[in-house]
């Protein structure tokens, strides 16, 4: 498992984490950060994005919720969501309302599509 | 006849046109005295994306010591007969950027994966069948700040880094590279450059023996930006690398490979 420690980094501004299916090692390196400069946190998944992820990943996924949901609270941090694409027949925002219900309840989220 | 006007004004009124290559082609052929500005221009930035442009090059510019080579600041090459194809190459004196992009997966290489990551890579050769080096680069420009490296052949690491090295303004490192799991030889260096922009790793066979070669750095590391790929057996060092920088690092990029991703790469390649 990823023992990645952020915490000493006190001048870090920005991080970009490109994810695999399980996104547990995401919340491991989010909860290490604690620099007081942080501006950005983007989260990229390179693949398609479906109704697996949730049923293979709920749990993980309903916790990575949580740890951004404090990033907003803490240092007021809107999380950017890059995605590859969505599974055909799955419509992206009922998907995210599924993934990450607090972020997406309350608005808090940039979701993108990147090439 | 009115008087011509000063040189200065001259470049300046070519400098407007920097981002009009039709206006400085026509610039260069008025007169002799605004051929060196409009060059400047003209000839920043040059990429070899083939064989063919490289041949046209040559062509053109037979004569190493009277090409526009010594105008580019930018040099992109996606071709490794650049890097075998003689002397020319070192007219290019007063890089900033270099970039050499020659990764191809050849026939020549096998590539197998299990759990814990790549079990073995064996290239030799890229995507031509022609065994490339680096070692012509070496030196090639003192005022490089940016190197980026992308190759797909197996290359010693100590080559590389003879490169790296050999540049000492270097701000900013990119190694997108098949790499080794072996160690070859390492001779710490009296200098080295201070590093002070963006260092990019995705190296398959793991991101240690570079970083190991750039945590023992005489002049320290002072990285603002790293991006990197890795796996399990990377964490310790990746660690030491980001605390080295730690008095300077504001942005981080990462991708943890894992076990299962790997296999599901696997599944795919095959």
């Amino acid at each position: 498992m990823c023992r990645l420690d952020l915490s000493k980094l006190k001048r870090l501004k920005e991080v970009f984490l490109r994810a695999g299916p399980n996104v547990l090692w995401v919340i491991g390196v989010l909860q290490t950060a604690e620099s007081t400069n942080l501006r950005q946190i983007t989260i990229r998944f390179p693949f398609e994005l479906g109704a697996w992820a949730e049923e293979r990943f709920h749990q993980d996924w309903q916790d990575l919720d949580r740890a951004l949901l404090q990033f907003w609270t803490s240092h007021s941090i809107r999380p950017r969501i890059e995605y590859w694409r969505v599974e055909e027949g799955c419509e992206l925002r009922e998907l995210a309302s599924r993934l990450l219900p607090e972020l997406t309840g309350r608005g808090i989220v940039d979701l993108f599509k990147y090439d | 006849m009115p008087p011509p006007l000063p040189p200065e004004i001259l470049d300046l009124i070519v400098d407007f046109l920097h981002d009009e290559p039709g206006a400085l082609k026509a610039c260069c052929l008025a007169s002799k005295s605004w051929v060196h500005r409009t060059r400047t221009h003209l000839f920043a930035q040059v990429e070899f994306s083939s064989e063919s442009h490289l041949k046209l090059w040559e062509k053109t510019f037979p004569d190493p010591s009277n090409s526009p080579a010594r105008y580019t600041r930018d040099l992109t090459i996606y071709t490794s007969q650049a890097l075998t194809s003689g002397g020319w190459i070192r007219a290019f004196s007063g890089l900033v950027w270099l970039q050499v992009d020659i990764r191809s997966y050849g026939s020549n290489e096998e590539i197998s994966f299990s759990l814990d990551g790549i079990d073995e890579v064996i290239p030799s050769l890229d995507g031509s069948g022609e065994q490339i080096s680096f070692v012509p680069l070496r030196g090639l420009s003192p005022t490089i700040k940016s190197l980026y490296l992308s190759y797909g052949s197996y290359i010693p690491f100590s080559e590389i880094f003879d490169l790296v090295y050999s540049f000492p303004l270097l701000e900013d490192l990119s190694l997108v590279c098949l790499g080794s799991s072996e160690d070859d030889r390492w001779d710490i260096p009296l200098t080295s450059p201070r590093f002070t922009g963006c260092l990019d790793l995705d190296i398959d066979h793991g991101v240690c023996p570079a970083v190991r070669r750039l945590l023992e750095l005489p002049s320290g590391l002072h990285f603002s930006k790293i991006s990197m790929t890795y796996g399990d057996k990377d964490v310790e060092l990746m660690m030491d690398l980001m605390l080295k920088c730690s008095d300077t690092l504001e942005y981080l990029g990462i991708y943890y490979l894992t076990g299962a991703f790997i296999c599901l790469l696997a599944s795919v390649v095959g």
